[in-house]
């Protein structure tokens, strides 16, 4: 019998209609899935995060629509507050009970065979697999052959739910809006699992470059990839990182990174930092501010 | 052999209901060039009139079908396009059978309010320029650009051109691209796709300039989103006699006629193949050079107009070459003139043109009358209509 899945994915103040577009675009891709085999019953399990929630009935009704025409069944979850990335999928997972669950962006749209080849990954001892992003495809390496990489991407990834609940979840009291992803990839491995690439699951998520190529975070990107920063190297064991980025972060003119600093200083009086982790340096990898090594 | 066109292999569109004697006609054999013209033409007022509502814009899609892996890429950028006002021509030329399935059974696959805009046209024979000018003759949008099956988009793609042709009048429209290398790598599970190589890099100038494009082609394909006029009132079609360059030279002679609007946003991205066969490796110097060679000659053959500050552009480039064996760095200033100087005199000049753009469209109005006219006695694919 086919597993099941859960596709969730958790709103905060989007566009109402490039969600629904995304929509189908998952409906469209679970109902080939299904075809082939390679899924079962399926599930889109939405949480909504925003002051205001995101949809009104009627594009609720139209998201329904595409979902139970692809034989899956919607919910919409309204969370009436910002429980941040993890946080919104910690809340979402217990209320299905799939065996797959699909953690996607809600700016991400699937194409129509990944649920499928992410579910066909997800076999045997691979308890987590990520799609291959566009058009900006993401730099970390991966083995050519298996797939097996270093941390897999929480834009579009696909995790098997025992594996979700031997290990937590996501730890959304350490990470708020970036490294939630490294740091399940890494108890992921930590607890025998394998987390591979998937270049043939593709999805588009929307980042756009300046004209001269790059890419400009906002101030809150930069707050939290920061803040992440620090606590990945506190939780894994790194504490020669931690000294060295909050000295560095001490000499920064810009008042984000001091803001790091007393962010991380609060934790410690507060005895709220995560319990290290990896103190044998097994599956952490720290390497030019990068958590696995980039190709590029 | 003669190029043949099967535009009904996967139509999905439905044409409009009253055109459908006229559409009749014009696939008949032995229907003259003129009659053909003039009854597309008419077709198009027809259409024009009763649709009212043409897509914004037509993507050509060009594919041989070899690899299926990037196609899908490229389908899912249009997919994901925030503005959806467009469809898509997929240009399938010289498929094994197989290949042609493969394309097919990809359009199947694709959700269904995207796959209902997909047409597939099959092209047999000719060079690089017959699938487009196939696809030109069944585009339905107000805009045209070409978009081949190994590259990739970026979200605001249509958006963009769609913006800017709110008062872009006539002319084409042009964003910027990055460059990034890739090479073809099997993926687990056999599948064969590509590995990237590099980061986006921002390789071409962010404006145009015309003279620097006399020289060499520093606009990607998909930087381009062309009027329909040019093609449907002008009767410019892609040059079938020219192995490559087939790119450079519809821009050529499209920017000298009707200008060139450019956008500030990055949009696509151009991959550089490593280990692959392109265009690049598939045909010899020799064919890169006579095509060159070709396109250069039909402009020598024409009177063109340049746009505003190139007779100053002009000058300086002749006063470095006139000193060139005096200085022996006079040529790597002709190089980083032609790099950098150009584009940032373009921009007090195209605040000139602007100003202009009225007085400009007159004069194009009426030159353009005497191109196309002189062009289409000359090769008969461009007529004054």
């Amino acid at each position: 019998m086919s597993r099941s899945l859960t596709v969730q994915s958790i709103l905060y103040g989007n566009e109402p209609q490039a969600i629904v577009r995304a929509a189908e675009a998952t409906a469209n891709s679970a109902r080939l899935a299904r075809a082939d085999d390679l899924i079962g019953e399926w599930t889109l399990a939405i949480g909504d995060c925003s002051p205001t929630p995101v949809f009104d009935a009627e594009s609720a009704a139209e998201i329904e629509t595409l979902v139970t025409e692809a034989g899956g069944v919607f919910s919409y979850t309204v969370f009436g507050e910002n429980l941040g990335h993890g946080g919104g999928h910690n809340r979402l997972a217990p209320l299905t009970s799939s065996d797959l669950i699909l953690i996607l962006n809600p700016d991400a749209q699937v194409g129509p065979d990944t649920i499928g080849r992410l579910a066909d990954t997800v076999r045997g001892d691979v308890a987590l697999a990520d799609g291959r992003q566009l058009p900006l495809e993401h730099p970390k390496d991966y083995d050519p052959v298996t797939g097996d990489e270093s941390w897999a991407s929480g834009a579009c990834s696909m995790t098997v739910r025992s594996v979700f609940e031997e290990v937590g979840g996501f730890d959304h009291e350490t990470f708020f809006m970036y490294c939630d992803d490294v740091d399940y990839s890494w108890r992921v491995r930590l607890a025998g699992h394998r987390v591979v690439f998937a270049p043939s699951a593709r999805v588009f998520h929307d980042k756009r470059l300046t004209t001269d190529a790059d890419i400009i975070p906002t101030s809150a990107e930069i707050y939290y990839s920061a803040e992440a920063a620090v606590f990945l190297a506190y939780k894994y064991s790194r504490q020669d990182l931690v000294n060295k980025i909050l000295t560095a972060f001490r000499n920064e003119p810009d008042d984000v990174y001091r803001r790091v600093v007393a962010a991380y200083d609060e934790r410690v009086a507060s005895g709220t930092l995560p319990q290290p982790l990896d103190s044998l340096g097994k599956v952490a990898q720290f390497i030019n501010g990068n958590y696995a090594e980039h190709r590029y | 052999m003669e190029p043949t066109i099967d535009a009904n292999a996967a139509d999905t569109a439905t044409p409009p209901s009253g055109l459908t004697l006229l559409d009749s006609f014009l696939q008949r054999d032995g229907v003259s060039d003129a009659v053909s013209d003039a009854l597309r033409t008419i077709r198009e007022a027809i259409v024009d009139d009763a649709l009212g509502d043409r897509p914004f814009l037509t993507v050509l899609l060009r594919t041989q079908g070899r690899r299926l892996e990037p196609i899908k890429d490229a389908l899912l950028c249009l997919a994901a396009q925030t503005d959806q006002d467009f469809e898509v021509v997929i240009i399938d030329h010289d498929s094994t059978e197989s290949g042609a399935q493969g394309v097919r059974r990809v359009v199947e696959s694709q959700p269904a309010s995207f796959r209902t805009r997909i047409r597939i046209v099959e092209v047999v024979g000719g060079t690089r320029s017959t699938p487009l000018n196939a696809g030109i003759k069944v585009a339905a949008g107000r805009y045209i650009a070409v978009f081949d099956d190994d590259d990739l988009l970026f979200a605001d793609w249509v958006e963009r051109f769609h913006e800017a042709s709110d008062t872009a009048g006539t002319r084409l429209l042009r964003a910027q691209t990055a460059t990034q290398n890739a090479r073809p790598e099997v993926w687990t599970g056999g599948f064969e796709g590509q590995r990237s190589l590099s980061w986006p890099h921002s390789a071409y100038a962010p404006t145009f300039d015309q003279i620097q494009h006399l020289r060499v082609n520093h606009s990607p394909f998909m930087s381009w989103a062309f009027p329909r006029g040019l093609f449907s009132q002008l009767g410019l079609t892609f040059d079938e006699a020219l192995d490559v360059c087939e790119d450079w030279d519809m821009i050529l002679r499209a920017s000298l006629l009707v200008g060139v609007e450019d956008l500030p946003a990055l949009t696509s991205i151009y991959r550089r193949w490593e280990g692959a066969a392109t265009s690049y490796t598939v045909h010899s110097t020799d064919i890169w050079r006579a095509s060159e060679k070709r396109v250069i000659d039909r402009l020598d053959d024409s009177a063109i107009i340049l746009p505003q500050g190139s007779v100053s552009e002009i000058r300086e480039l002749l006063a470095v070459y006139e000193h060139k064996d005096d200085d022996r760095d006079a040529m790597a200033q002709y190089r980083l003139m032609l790099t950098s100087r150009s584009w940032r005199w373009s921009i007090p000049l195209r605040i000139l043109r602007n100003r202009f753009v009225r007085v400009r469209g007159t004069i194009l109005h009426n030159w353009n009358r005497l191109h196309a006219s002189r062009s289409g006695n000359r090769d008969g694919t461009v007529q004054n209509r």
